[in-house]
């Protein structure tokens, strides 16, 4: 079993909660005093395992990624396995030298230069002084701040000190890398430096163990990934399959827009969408389904519906409509359901809501505006190109043919 | 390839040598850090090493040596600053050690709940640290020294265990501090105390000699107490140190050891609890 290069075994995390870890020595003599009468009152704490009786294996140069909701243990995970703490029951083998990221520009000390943090940080991250010395002008390059090198960092813009940070990290050499979300810094054309150093440790053959909860990230950067739930590997497999049950395992609430009807005014009563992956997750490209109920007590003559698809600074990105003058709505008493289809939703990457609008024509009544309800998502799993996806790129991918013509000066 | 076993069942309590050398980098580094960081900014820099101590000599010269009287029992040839002097360094050099070291691991959580590295490494580098005032102390001695034409005997050649030993005893209190300090913040607040209250209860300013024979073995239950005498022995040849050093001398390495173990213990949960 060689290339093997993490071997997990019923690995345990306890912490006990309700105590004071770091309390005054009052708490510590009382405690002691209670537990000596045999009170009960000194012992109020809580056993928590944050992680429970994990087994897992990660072969060497294998990219795993590591995703589950806030408090499943991905973190404790991680910093088991970097031995920032030490487990509470379990065993693991490691096999090569590791690195871990669970933050970039570790150490990192205000007062001192670019230059001198690049040593501090480096030596921390466990590399030697004269491996930093060999890649010092790597370095500087990468992290682009070569002007300010001898300045403290105090004084750089958040921007400088995060690429300087990252700019050690990407330089590290292990044959084990442990990534813990550091993506989520800097500007985005420094994101997609960091993606693409990231695919190129990947593809090297090193092994990479990577925790984000941004699943654009996962599917790009692993291939398999393990999904922990309340401190136990719930699923284990390759990446798309293991975001499906992500999707499936973390519903979120409100979905759907529910209202209840009313005897004297026309009102929506639900609002859904139907989407091409499970729980409002949604692939650019694929048709996305609008249905909007609406419950009437009397006829309604020349009703309005329309909606905007929103993103969370209530920017609008699409306006879709239904008029009475266009196509007959709700001429009726009684329920009436109006489905919207859009054959090939092409709103890119991000979250999204609608805002309903309900009225008659101008100057006439309005009869309801729902806000930010249906929150939805855009994702761009399985739609590949040479260049990441990253976000907020664009609003939308239009469909678009090329030509190209060669000229040949005369 | 290396290979790592990490085994709740399996608990290593010694201490890993081999792995602390591998990490002398980051050892140097860290006191590299502190000492830039100490004096970044402040416009008389290294000369606060000098100064705060001055002041505390000058108050001792004018308290113990004239207004007390204390110039009388020691010998002729040494004038009182000197004296003091000699007791001062040492005990500066071991009160920044200790208290630096103390606060060490609490002001290093941030690297501690973000990387591994033997935690010892912190409070270790904190003696690199004090050898820049200790330096500057040491200096204004020789001066001292010169000018009052005070010429060390061969006694000198203790010289070097006798800063060993104030190095180990620093250090000794210092990783208990920082390691009790993680679990009790009290110790902060107890910290100021010890340094204030060690500066009378330790021989400096005066000979053990003034008190009687009989209650003369308390003060070596203070373990800075037999390093500042024998300190002073070696540099200007004062009393020889009382054969009850050693109790000081056992108290230190006993102090160091179980500092150590302690340290270890703690180690385990460190980034839990800090």
């Amino acid at each position: 079993m060689s290339n093997v290069a993490i071997k997990v075994e019923n690995l345990s995390k306890l912490y006990q909660i309700g105590t004071q870890k770091s309390g005054s020595l009052r708490d510590s003599i009382t405690n002691k005093w209670d537990q000596l009468r045999g009170s009960k009152k000194g012992s109020k704490t809580q056993d928590f395992w944050a992680l429970d009786d994990l087994s897992f294996e990660i072969r060497q140069g294998e990219a795993v990624g590591i995703i589950g909701k806030n408090g499943a243990g991905k973190s404790t995970l991680l910093k088991v396995l970097s031995r920032i703490t030490e487990p509470t029951k379990g065993r693991i083998e490691i096999h090569g030298r590791v690195a871990s990221l669970l933050e970039v520009g570790t150490g990192f000390h205000p007062e001192l230069s670019g230059r001198e943090n690049i040593y501090l940080n480096g030596t921390i991250l466990g590399m030697t002084r004269k491996e930093i010395k060999d890649k010092f002008d790597e370095i500087v390059a990468f992290s682009g701040v070569e002007k300010f090198i001898d300045t403290a960092v105090k004084y750089y813009s958040s921007g400088m000190y995060v690429r300087l940070a990252f700019a050690v990290a990407a330089h590290l050499e292990p044959e084990i890398l442990i990534i813990d979300e550091v993506l989520a810094v800097g500007d985005l054309e420094f994101q997609k430096k960091c993606l693409g150093k990231m695919e190129e440790v990947a593809g090297q053959g090193r092994t990479v163990l990577f925790v984000s909860h941004d699943m654009q990230a996962i599917s790009a950067l692993t291939s398999r990934s393990i999904f922990l739930r309340q401190g136990k590997v719930d699923f284990i497999g390759p990446t798309p399959d293991a975001i499906n049950y992500y999707i499936n395992q973390t519903k979120a609430q409100d979905l759907i827009y529910i209202g209840s009807p009313s005897p004297v005014a026309p009102k929506i009563t639900k609002v859904s969408i139907s989407t091409s992956l499970p729980n409002n997750v949604h692939t650019n490209g694929e048709s996305l389904i609008i249905e909007i109920t609406i419950d009437t007590p009397h006829s309604l003559q020349g009703a309005c519906l329309s909606f905007h698809v929103v993103d969370s600074k209530e920017r609008n990105y699409a306006h879709l409509w239904i008029f009475d003058s266009d196509q007959p709505i709700c001429r009726e008493e009684g329920t009436h359901i109006l489905k919207c289809v859009i054959p090939n939703c092409r709103l890119y990457m991000g979250r999204y809501f609608l805002k309903v609008y309900f009225s008659e024509p101008p100057g006439g009544q309005i009869f309801q505006v729902l806000e930010n309800i249906c929150p939805f998502e855009v994702v761009m799993y399985g739609k590949h190109r040479e260049f990441q996806w990253y976000p907020e790129a664009c609003a939308y991918i239009e469909d678009g043919t090329w030509e190209v013509q060669h000229k040949v000066i005369p | 390839m290396s290979k790592l076993i990490i085994d709740a069942n399996r608990s290593n309590f010694s201490i890993n040598f081999k792995e602390l050398f591998a990490y002398r980098d980051l050892f140097f580094i860290l006191a590299y850090r502190d000492l830039r960081v100490r004096y970044a900014q402040t416009f008389l820099g290294v000369l606060w090493a000098v100064i705060q101590p001055l002041f505390t000599l000058i108050i001792f010269t004018i308290v113990f040596g004239k207004a007390i009287g204390v110039s009388k029992d020691i010998p002729d040839n040494i004038p009182y600053t000197l004296y003091a002097a000699c007791g001062m360094s040492a005990w500066t050099y071991f009160a920044f050690v200790m208290n630096q070291a103390g606060n060490s691991i609490i002001g290093a959580q941030g690297m501690i709940q973000k990387i591994y590295f033997p935690r010892l490494i912190i409070p270790l580098s904190k003696a690199i640290v004090g050898f820049v005032d200790f330096g500057v102390s040491f200096l204004f001695i020789l001066v001292l020294m010169l000018w009052h034409g005070v010429i060390p005997s061969g006694n000198i050649l203790f010289l070097p265990f006798y800063i060993f030993m104030t190095i180990l005893t620093a250090l000794a209190v210092g990783i208990w501090l920082s390691a009790l300090t993680i679990r009790y913040r009290d110790f902060q607040q107890i910290v100021p105390f010890m340094v204030q209250f060690g500066l009378y209860a330790t021989p400096i300013a005066y000979p053990t000699t003034l008190f009687n024979e009989d209650y003369r073995w308390l003060f070596y239950l203070n373990p800075m107490t037999g390093v500042v005498e024998g300190f002073r022995w070696s540099l200007l040849g004062t009393d020889p140190p009382n054969p009850y050093s050693w109790i000081s001398f056992g108290l230190t390495v006993g102090l160091f050891i179980s500092a150590l173990y302690y340290f270890r213990r703690v180690e385990r949960v460190m980034a839990d609890i800090v």
